[in-house]
């Protein structure tokens, strides 16, 4: 791993080359929220921004993504798999987002590998930026430990007020630099001001848990029937919104579509959501959770616990979208505090009788 | 797959606006095969032909009359499968909000001295009077959704209409939401399908498209309540689309 | 790994299926046809007994329907039992024989039939369970040698609702064969036993220790199965179940089977009940 450094007046000429051999996705400013979207010139891109709608999982797992393509008239060939992909740099990832995607590689890798989905892992490039400041006030990365990049970034950028110091973590990473002139090799103010603004990151964050993250699959297990799921199905609207923004939900369904001649058409994957009433419903019309409090609490198992159990990976990285899309102020901090509150009582209660 | 010959459908207009059909009449010229795939038999709104021997029939509009019943038992006699086209039909809409009144109070405000000649009944979504096989939703229908629904005719199956709410939708868009710029939207609770049209273009939705199968009703109202709507304020929306099935509701007790 | 996914593997998609002849079609009851199946290219599904596939009609979608013929009687072909219940489902009922229809699989875990050769075997199918269990009672018979007493308890609503009418008869008639039906809602020809699967029970002699019971039907069923099976003193981990889910990938990727932390089509979706009994979504 090298370090590099870019002079942020140097920015815009790295993007405008960037834009001619790629398609680049950045963080940019649509009416006053941030999104990732496609970035045209190094104006539209927005490094210092807060959090965006959705998450980066957009571009790696597309709303809508044809599988297959058939047509059942023709006799050599009635279905073609469909995979397209573009060289694609997605620039500005925040470390949460990061540790999402890490899941996400997980997931579509192990088992039956998801071609659809390493075709085009396999053409992004990942350009992570350190988190200096608490990004809303619904995070809590820091608390989730997804405050510090992943090794799965390609490049990562760290703003050192007049300049970004650039870490390459793979070839894809170092072939953005390739010949850029302005790009040097770092001076010793350069690694004393990255050591100053890495050291001094931290004080800007807040630990939100009241305990340690090692401990919440444990909570979780011994909250399955707590009532605060009850309390929380009475108050979620049921839209779903939480698991959509969420950028470690990857659930889909498949739909097919025909044009009018009923025999050619296609198979895509659409964004699904635990959250919707039909998700768990069999044939026969069997709802395995049929109440928001079952859905609830399946989302909240699985960001603390399924995940950990199955990958080993944390299935909630603290990014806070949830919260801040949550029109009824369900929060994953408040949520998993007020269980850890609920359990404790009773542990401070025999302690007490014991001393 | 393919179907033999061309399925022959029929439109046919109660108590609405006619928008739905028009919305059809859209679809028509933007999706022109679908005149290749379906034979039209009947369509006042369209043409002066008149067949009745079709198979399936699109009902537009609210079952306002006594009379009405007549016609639409005899549509369904005929019709191997009955679609109701857009919230009036679906829903009965906006018409529903007068069986909030007394319909013989409602009938001597709107037809003054001649009421006793008009023929008026409470307010239904056809449903209220015939089996319907399914329903577009919508006020007026969308037409990709048209669309989409004749295609699954077409393949023998049913229109798979959206179950899940317009928030879902809007979120996919990546809109900022309503509510956080101190407006309200009837998202959370209204069925998708259109694309959140309406908050796209930074207006609230009003629930055109009905309710979701399991609306938060309490928890909802208590969401407009903090965004400052006044409880009579929060009632006149739900009830502009929505009266038949808030009625429904509260009538078999579990709203709120 | 079974040849069929072998080669989903090294084609280019995991979703795409392989389109495969109908060669018969048979009307079982009035909601389930059993539709034979013919793989391409003298392939063989490979499969175990409790495994399923993902059947496609194009241009409507995907179903995973359980394989309903035994490994010991597959030969290049295959049975699938299917009910009529959604729009896959419907369009199934509506191919004839020489159609097309599009296969992936076979997924998930079947039944560990090793670990059931020189034991009692118990079979207690409700309904439609008698689909997925088939595979597995031919697979025994087909092996009858190596295994000890085996028991049929068969229960439906109705007698018009009985699966596989011909094998009933025919294990009827065996003598290495202990076959039970019962009907919830008898019709005015019907002689044999009136009442829920559970009212089999008594009828039968187990050997605890010895027997394997293997169970399937509606999910209302499994608690009072279970009841049945402890009470004689089954152990738990020789109770297997088959779990339906709405396996919409069969590949462990989409999410809608997941029962707790478990993906029923990966790790499912035959399961011991020692295996789930903790797990608290799955009964």
């Amino acid at each position: 791993m090298s370090l590099k450094i870019l002079p942020k007046r140097g920015l815009s000429d790295w993007v405008s080359r960037l834009i001619t051999e790629y398609r680049v996705v950045g963080p940019k400013l649509m009416k006053d929220q941030y999104i990732f979207g496609d970035i045209h010139s190094a104006d539209d891109l927005a490094l210092d921004y807060s959090t965006t709608i959705l998450p980066p999982k957009k571009i790696l797992l597309p709303q809508r993504e044809t599988l297959i393509q058939f047509d059942t008239a023709s006799s050599s060939q009635p279905i073609e798999p469909f995979i397209e992909t573009q060289a694609t740099i997605i620039l500005g990832v925040h470390t949460c987002d990061m540790h999402a995607i890490s899941l996400l590689d997980q997931i579509f890798l192990e088992g039956f590998p998801d071609q659809h989905y390493l075709a085009r892992r396999k053409n992004i490039t990942l350009v992570s930026i350190e988190c200096l400041r608490s990004c809303s006030e619904h995070s809590f990365c820091k608390s989730m430990g997804t405050l510090s990049v992943p090794e799965t970034f390609d490049l990562h950028l760290t703003d050192l007020g007049n300049s970004y110091a650039l870490e390459t973590g793979s070839k894809k990473g170092s072939a953005l630099l390739w010949s850029m002139s302005a790009v040097r090799d770092p001076t010793n103010g350069d690694y004393r001001q990255l050591q100053k603004v890495m050291s001094e990151k931290w004080q800007s964050f807040n630990y939100r848990l009241v305990f340690d993250i090692t401990e919440l699959p444990s909570l979780l297990a011994l909250s399955y029937d707590n009532t605060l799921w009850d309390e929380i199905g009475d108050r979620c609207l049921g839209c779903g919104a939480c698991t959509i923004v969420c950028p470690t939900c990857y659930c889909f369904n498949v739909i097919d579509e025909v044009d009018f001649s009923l025999h050619r058409g296609a198979r895509s994957r659409v964004w699904d959501s635990c959250q919707l009433d039909r998700f768990a419903t069999v044939a026969g019309g069997h709802n395995f959770r049929v109440n928001r409090s079952d859905r609830q609490r399946h989302r909240f198992f699985r960001k603390g616990k399924y995940q950990m159990e199955a990958y080993g990976l944390v299935g909630c990285v603290g990014c806070g979208r949830c919260a801040q899309s949550c029109l009824v102020h369900i929060s994953p901090v408040e949520v998993f505090n007020e269980l850890y509150r609920r359990q404790s009582p009773i542990t401070s209660l025999e302690q007490e009788v014991t001393t | 797959m393919t179907s033999l010959s061309k399925p022959k459908i029929a439109f046919f207009d109660f108590a609405g606006c006619e928008g739905c059909q028009l919305t059809v009449i859209d679809a028509l010229q933007t999706d022109i095969d679908l005149l290749n795939v379906v034979e039209i038999v009947q369509f006042r709104e369209a043409m002066s032909e008149k067949g009745d021997d079709y198979t399936i029939a699109f009902i537009e509009g609210s079952y306002t009359r006594f009379s009405d019943k007549e016609r639409l038992i005899a549509i369904r006699d005929q019709a191997e499968i009955v679609i109701a086209l857009g919230a009036c039909a679906h829903l009965s809409g906006i018409n529903a909000i007068r069986n909030l009144q007394s319909t013989a109070e409602v009938r001597r405000y709107v037809y003054g001295d001649h009421a006793e000649h008009f023929d008026v009944s409470l307010a239904k979504p056809i449903s209220a009077v015939i089996h319907v096989d399914a329903f577009i939703p919508g006020c007026p229908i969308d037409r990709q959704e048209f669309v989409r629904a004749v295609k699954a005719l077409l393949q023998g199956n049913l229109p798979d209409i959206p179950d899940y709410p317009v928030c879902v939708e809007c979120k996919l868009k990546e809109n900022s939401c309503l509510f956080w710029y101190g407006k309200t939207c009837q998202g959370p609770i209204t069925r998708a399908g259109c694309g959140a049209l309406c908050p796209s273009l930074g207006t609230g939705c009003v629930g055109c498209r009905g309710l979701i199968p399991s609306p938060n009703i309490s928890s909802f109202k208590q969401l407009m309540s903090e965004h400052g709507t006044s409880e009579a304020g929060i009632e006149a929306k739900l009830k502009l689309f929505m009266t038949h099935e808030i009625l429904k509701s509260e009538a078999s007790g579990d709203g709120n | 790994m079974s040849p069929l996914l072998q080669e989903i593997l090294e084609t280019s998609s995991i979703y795409k299926p392989t389109m495969m002849l109908v060669l018969d079609v048979r009307q079982v009851t009035q909601l389930e046809k059993l539709f034979t199946i013919e793989m391409p290219n003298g392939l063989s599904l490979g499969h175990k007994p409790g495994q399923f596939v993902e059947v496609s009609v194009l241009g409507i979608g995907e179903a995973p329907i359980s394989i309903s013929s035994s490994p010991s009687r597959s030969n290049g072909k295959f049975e699938l039992c299917v009910r009529r219940a959604g729009s896959v489902t419907s369009a199934l009922h509506s191919l004839n024989p020489g159609d097309s229809v599009g296969i992936r699989g076979p997924f998930g875990r079947g039944f560990p039939i090793d670990r059931f050769r020189g034991k009692d075997i118990l079979f207690a199918p409700g309904g439609l369970g008698l689909a997925p269990l088939r595979s597995l009672i031919n697979e025994v018979l087909d092996d009858r040698g190596n295994f000890g007493r085996v028991t049929i308890l068969y229960g439906a609503r109705n007698p018009s609702e009985l699966l596989f009418t011909d094998e009933l008869v025919e294990w009827e008639t065996r003598t290495d064969v202990e076959l039970h039906v019962t009907v919830d809602h008898p019709d005015n020809d019907w002689t044999g036993n009136v009442g829920v699967i559970t009212t089999l029970f008594p009828k039968i002699r187990v050997h605890a220790r010895n027997t394997i019971a293997i169970t399937c039907g509606p999910p209302a069923m499994y608690r009072f199965v279970l009841v049945e099976l402890l009470g004689k003193g089954l152990l738990e981990g020789n109770i297997w179940l088959s779990l339906e889910r709405r396996m919409k990938c069969g590949v462990g990727k989409c999410g809608h089977c997941q029962m707790n932390h478990i993906y029923t089509c990966q790790d499912g979706p035959a399961f011991s009940y020692a295996e789930i009994k903790h797990v608290e979504e799955a009964l």
